[in-house]
């Protein structure tokens, strides 16, 4: 879909980026990654040619991007910055339709398509439509920002550090819901962060670069695994085992649990619980509703003693949550297990320490093999 | 504080001056000259001073407005009476002529009628309808309160048909520096942003223009022109001259630049960097940048360019008649020649006039070209 050829560019004697390769599949969301000046940027700018290389050629579906004009290549590419750049004097209708509006679209088409991405993007169009960049919080900005570049349907997107600028606890949640808009829209993203775990939660290929080079292209479970030198084993942290728990999904290991109904009998509760110690205490349309521990049950015993009530929304997991959350929750509450619910905190299944900990160490074996630090 | 100011105007100072004619200076008569009117100027003061202790702000902004625009009325028919009271019995050639007392009302009046509120500037069609009343009641006051017979009112009706047309050349004139200005500045504005020597050389010599007196500039125009006029008689046909409109009108350009091409700059280069990649990279053109984005965004401050270079046109445009232009200012030149102040006065207050209105009217402007997403 995207392909780099030998790309280089230069600023006077310092070479930004040097003959630089990569090629990147329909759908796929790559990632590049690398410390300030690495030239990242530098590289997205140049597939929609707001910067020229010196040599090289940059391919998009087949097609030299310098075989067109640079403004009907742009207006094929979704373009996210940082800053976004939202334009003040036009509402957040006004500005979706900008690119529409450069292709000619029809009005009423254009109004269709805004309220569809505001809400893609989570905003109520009624809410949003009419109000101006000023009125809006960073990340409500930012969504206006994504559903702007989407706006008239590009095969690809190009964001440069779009999530940067916003605070850490809002980053997570555009971060999850770019990875669902992503999931249903396929589209093929390049996307520039110089935060390692944003690109090991998003990408499909992370591509690694230190000063214009490229040190490492491959999927986020190889870079993590393998890293391709010492740079990039440095660079991805000491904590690779944690990071790659942001690749697994709770629905990927979680098993189906112990439960019994509320209000079972002490006897029926022993039975049930059977092999297990603890049990999943639920409602009969399955809502959970806290646990038993079976050593507590004695005979004669009343079972309200031993049954924790818990609210569902702090002591469970939802299946699309990365094992790191899992992880982090039991922590957290100080559990060897937590309970999986949906969004109607029915209980689907439960995630085990131990679980967690078969996914930490796989792959790890290779460590051994890696040169020890300072001989590179 | 306005009601002060307006009682020192009808008590301590001379109310007007009757002079054997329109050269010499004569005896200063008090308020008590106006007959009837004087009570009720007397009335109208008091109830200014009302507007300093009324009980509720509506109170306070109802007695301060219709003191002002009262006072406005009672003084063009107290006037009126006044003059017709004291030409009795006097030559065909005695002038009654205003006394400062007059001046310092006026003042006080202007205080009363816009402390009344901020609130009522913005709504014009509450301001407009009591303007109307009294501009009528002053017309009125012409015609059938003597106000006709003030000196001033004599100076005008000898020059009349000269009076308009002058007052035509004024605005002919002052209208044309600014628009040359504009045809100038906007592009060297916009010049200036895109390019770093253009911009030191126009901001540093707008700005130095702007400190060469003015009188200095249409001497040093004269000069050359007059030899362009004599070596190319086409141009010389077309009027550039040494004496004539040419000069006045070239150094009336040369003043309004400097107020547009720094605002025109300063507009664009406001506009955030942001706005400008993302426009750019979602594919549009420069034009279509320019026009869609940097213009809208910069109007605002371009307009109040042309308002700061309208009213110091409007001033500076008196003076061109030393270079042989005909307008208002060959009143002014003509009554300090004579010695003749309402000949002064029937010159400088039209050109006060103009410069309000200008004021005024390109100041809604502004307001009504900032784009509402941008408005404070």
């Amino acid at each position: 879909m995207i392909r780099l050829e030998d790309i280089t560019r230069r600023y006077g004697d310092e070479t930004a980026v040097d003959s630089l390769s990569l090629e990147i599949a329909e759908g796929e969301v790559c990632v590049l990654i690398g410390p300030s000046g690495c030239g990242k940027t530098t590289t997205l700018r140049m597939i929609n040619r707001l910067i020229e290389p010196t040599s090289g050629h940059i391919f998009v579906d087949d097609r030299d991007i310098l075989s067109l004009p640079a403004e009907e290549l742009r207006r094929g590419l979704g373009y996210v910055i940082q800053s976004i750049g939202l334009f003040p004097h036009l509402t957040v209708a006004g500005n979706i339709c900008v690119v529409p509006r450069l292709l000619g679209w029809e009005k009423s088409r254009m109004v269709d398509r805004v309220d569809e991405l505001l809400k893609l993007v989570g905003l109520d169009p009624n809410a949003y439509r009419d109000k101006y960049p000023r009125q809006l919080s960073g990340g409500e900005a930012q969504r206006v920002g994504v559903a702007r570049a989407l706006a008239a349907d590009p095969p690809v997107l190009l964001m440069d550090e779009p999530f940067g600028a916003v605070d850490p606890l809002n980053r997570e949640r555009l971060q999850s819901e770019f990875a669902r808009i992503q999931r249903e829209l396929k589209k093929t993203v390049i996307f520039v962060t110089h935060d390692i775990d944003e690109a090991i939660r998003l990408a499909d290929k992370i591509a690694i670069m230190r000063d214009g080079k490229l040190q490492q292209f491959d999927t986020p479970e190889e870079v993590l695994n393998h890293p391709a030198n010492k740079f990039v084993h440095d660079f991805v942290g000491a904590d690779r085992a944690l990071k790659r728990l942001v690749r697994v999904r709770v629905e990927d290991v979680m098993r189906s649990p112990a439960t019994v109904l509320d209000g079972a009998d002490l006897l029926t509760l022993q039975v049930g619980a059977g092999r297990r110690r603890f049990a999943y205490v639920v409602e009969p349309d399955g809502r959970l509703i806290g646990w038993v521990d079976t050593l507590g049950l004695d005979e004669g015993s009343v079972p309200e003693a031993a049954l924790t009530r818990v609210v569902p929304a702090d002591a469970s997991v939802r299946p699309d949550d990365s094992l790191r959350d899992a992880l982090s929750r039991m922590l957290g509450l100080g559990f060897r297990s937590i309970a999986v619910t949906d969004r109607n905190d029915v209980l689907l299944g439960e995630v085990t320490f131990a679980a967690v900990e078969d996914a930490m160490t796989e792959g790890d074996e290779h460590i051994s093999n890696l040169p020890p630090e300072g001989a590179a | 504080m306005g009601a002060f100011v307006a009682l020192a105007g009808v008590t301590v100072l001379p109310f007007v001056e009757l002079r054997p004619n329109r050269l010499v200076p004569g005896n200063a008569y008090s308020v008590a000259a106006a007959g009837p009117w004087a009570y009720l100027l007397w009335l109208l003061v008091a109830v200014g001073f009302l507007s300093a202790v009324a009980p509720t702000a509506r109170a306070r902004a109802a007695s301060s407005t219709a003191s002002g625009y009262g006072l406005v009325i009672a003084l063009a028919w107290g006037l009126g009476a006044a003059s017709t009271a004291l030409l009795v019995d006097q030559t065909a050639v005695a002038r009654v002529s205003l006394g400062s007392g007059v001046w310092v009302l006026l003042a006080g009046t202007a205080i009363l009628g816009f402390s009344g509120g901020e609130e009522r500037r913005r709504k014009l069609l509450r301001w407009a309808g009591p303007l109307v009343l009294v501009a009528g009641a002053v017309i009125a006051a012409f015609v059938w309160g003597g106000l006709d017979r003030i000196s001033l009112a004599r100076e005008f009706s000898v020059r009349a048909s000269s009076f308009w047309s002058l007052l035509g050349g004024h605005l002919a004139m002052s209208g044309a520096g600014l628009g040359f200005g504009l045809l100038l500045g906007v592009p060297l504005g916009l010049w200036a942003t895109r390019n770093r020597h253009v911009r030191a050389v126009t901001l540093g010599v707008t700005g130095v223009i702007q400190t060469v007196p003015s009188l200095a500039l249409l001497g040093l125009l004269i000069a050359p022109l007059a030899a362009l006029g004599v070596a190319v008689p086409l141009l010389r046909d077309l009027g550039v001259r040494g004496i004539g409109a040419a000069p006045g009108l070239i150094a009336l350009t040369l003043y309004a630049l400097l107020p547009i091409v720094r605002n025109t700059y300063v507009g664009l280069a406001e506009v955030e960097p942001a706005v400008i990649d993302a426009g750019r990279g979602m594919g549009m053109s420069s034009w279509q940048l320019l026009w869609r984005v940097e213009f809208p965004l910069a109007l605002p401050l371009i307009v109040e360019g042309v308002r700061t270079a309208a009213v110091l046109l409007i001033g500076i445009t008196t003076l061109t008649v030393f270079a042989g232009a005909r307008n208002l200012g060959i009143l002014i030149f003509e009554g300090l020649g004579q010695f003749a102040p309402d000949l002064i006065l029937l010159g400088a207050l039209p050109v006060i006039a103009l410069a309000v209105i200008a004021d005024v009217a390109l100041s809604a402007l502004g307001r009504a070209f900032t784009p509402e997403g941008v408005r404070a």
